[in-house]
Order: C-alpha cells, then structure tokens, then sequence
C-alpha cells in the first residue's frame, strides 16, 4: 500500500449479483464531456461528439450526457454514479474510438472501482465454517479451575528434573528396597 | 447485524487478562514473552492494524534477575532537556527508587517506536510484590509460563524437610560444622 492509496475510499471487493435479477438499473446517472473547441488534444473528443455521441445517447436512455466547452482546456470525462461515486477522467489526445471504449466502461461499471482502496484480494460473507475463533477455543480445560498466580503452572514447560528431587527419589527408593530386604529375612 | 454475529465480534475481540511471575527471570528476555500477549501476536487473528492486544499482570518484579554484573554496569540514561541535565543511573540504583522500573523500561524497549506503543504499554500492570488488588485478579484466565526454573533457597523448606534430607557424605572426623 503506497501513500496515494491512504485518501480512496476503502472497500471490499463485491459483485453486483443483484443487479439484473428483476430489472437491470444502469449505475451510470450522468455523464459531462468537457472539451475546447479550438484546441487539437481535444480533437477525438470532438469528432466523437459529431459522429458517435447521439448514437450512444440514444442506446443509453437511462445517460444523462452534458457537453460543456471550454477554451483551451483538456478533454475530460466526468462521471456520476447512482452511489454518489464521480469519477473524473482525463481525455488528451485520445482518439473517438478511445474515447467511445472509455465511456462504455463507465456505462459498464457498477461504481467508480479504481476509487477504492481494496482492503482484502478476497471477500467471503461465509468467513469460517467452524465458526471464528475466540481467545477461549483449544484452551486447556484445567485453566478453567484455577486460581491465579498458580505456582505449578508458571514453571517453564521443559523444566527436568533437579538434582535435589531425584536425590530424594533415590533416596525413598533404596528406603524400600531395605524393607523388602528385611522382610525377605 | 444480527445479535448472534455482535457477540460473535465481542467474543473474538475479547481483552483476556494473563499473569506473569517475574520472580528469578532475566527482564530482558521475558519483555520479548510479555510483548507477545500485550500486542496480541499469539493470536490467530493478529494484523498489526487491528487492536486485540491483551492485559498482562507482572507481580514479583522486586526479585527479577539480570545476567552478570549487570545490576552494576547496566546504566540508565535520562535527560531533563535543560544544560547540564544529564544523568546516568545503574540498574541497582534505579531498582531501588522503583522496582518495577527495570521491567517497564525493557517492555517499553522490546516494542517497536510506533503510535501504539504508549496505548499498549497502559495494558501492562507491574506489581513490585504479590500484592495485586482484587478487581485486577479477579479478570485473570491464564498464567504466562516462565522461561526458568525458580530456584528455591535453603531458608525456604520447612525446617523437618532440611532434618530428613539424604545424608550424601561423612563428614571427617576432625570438621568442624559451625
């Protein structure tokens, strides 16, 4: 994550599955061609105005589309979605074909996605089966009745041993071998 | 969200409170333990930007235990910001005027120096003795292992268990026990 992405929107990855199971609602409301009349890098804007815009007016009824010239200013795209997303997108020097393949990508999409800070490559609305983990899961059940501090489960789990304690084993067991000695007497 | 899934959140995101007897533990070693359960890094669901870190109780920090001659060339740096405010502090001195002091400072410098480590540090509580007050025991669910054996001093078992000891040796003739 690279600082520019810390002022987009965040969000998670979704599909727009519900869209187009009754009615289809295009998600694109309005659309502002901006444009200089004069200036060349505005010149695909232009020709696409001439040529191709009433079509794409009329196959998209559900478009607003507003034309603003500007004078000696860039071609630009401005795009306003049905969740309040505008999306602002610079057109100098495209060509009419660039610019119609542009617009039919925001007629397409379901909101302005490269405005999103993706937070996870994945989204699940199932995230686990057994159920999310708590601090309380694969506990040792014992935990559960003793009093803290506890002496006996402070000490270190590898801990052996000690001289003094098997000195003393020694000690009780040759304490028994005697008796037995004894009693075999 | 439905009332299952909210205490689902609250389950998972639970504070738990753990314990940790400092008693004959090196403090530099145990603040890298401590700092595991105060971020909340044993969990499953770690990410440095979610907040599940836990609280830790220290008691015992009196009797910690620093390696070597540590207690006489371990030195202590503050400064008042003012001229001629510098001052340098050895580890036994500065146990003396506070005994959790030791402990605080090695889990403060365990952490890496970022925003959180002021608000994780609030979730660690050093008691110099066993003296922990009732409400904070009360939260206690699991005692953090140390990472050595306690030794135990001779003054420590009752006086009949020193009497039956095994005798491992005679003693010469001539010595004299005093």
């Amino acid at each position: 994550m690279s600082n520019s992405h810390l002022f987009l929107k965040p969000g998670f990855i979704k599909v727009p599955l519900q869209n187009g199971v009754g009615r289809y609602v295009c998600q694109l409301q309005r659309v502002v061609l901006k444009f200089c009349k004069n200036h060349g890098s505005s010149r695909g804007m232009r020709d696409f105005i001439e040529s191709d815009l009433v079509n794409f007016a009329m196959d998209n009824p559900a478009v607003v589309v507003y034309l603003k010239p500007r004078r000696h200013r860039s071609a630009v795209i401005k795009a306003e979605y049905l969740n309040g997303d505008q999306q602002w997108l610079g057109c100098k020097n495209f060509t009419k074909e660039e610019i119609l393949k542009w617009l039919n990508l925001l007629v397409t999409q379901s909101q302005y996605h490269t405005g999103t800070r993706i937070r996870k490559l994945w989204h699940t609305d199932n995230p686990s089966i057994q159920g999310p983990w708590t601090p309380f899961t694969f506990r040792d059940p014992k935990l559960n009745l003793a009093s803290f501090p506890n002496e006996e489960l402070a000490k270190p789990q590898d801990s052996n041993e000690t001289n003094h304690e098997a000195l003393i084993e020694l000690f009780k067991k040759q304490k028994l071998d005697d008796l037995e000695q004894r009693r075999a007497e | 969200m439905s009332s299952l899934k909210r205490v689902q959140q609250w389950a998972t995101f639970a504070r738990i409170w753990h314990i940790y007897n400092a008693a004959w533990q090196n403090p530099f070693h145990s603040s890298e333990l401590i700092k595991k359960y105060l971020m909340g890094m044993y969990k499953p669901i770690y990410h440095p930007m979610n907040d599940c870190g836990d609280h830790v109780i220290v008691i015992n920090s009196k009797e910690i235990a620093l390696p070597g001659d540590e207690w006489k060339k371990r030195v202590y740096f503050h400064h008042t910001g003012y001229p001629g405010g510098a001052t340098w502090t050895l580890a036994w001195e500065l146990h003396q005027k506070d005994p959790t002091m030791i402990m605080k400072k090695a889990v403060y410098n365990s952490m890496d120096g970022n925003l959180q480590r002021r608000y994780t540090m609030q979730r660690l509580h050093i008691f110099p003795d066993e003296n922990v007050p009732k409400e904070f025991l009360g939260n206690v669910t699991n005692e953090i292992k140390q990472l050595r054996p306690m030794p135990k001093r001779l003054d420590c078992y009752p006086e009949k268990d020193v009497k039956e000891f095994p005798k491992v040796i005679d003693y010469p003739e001539d010595y004299v026990i005093r």
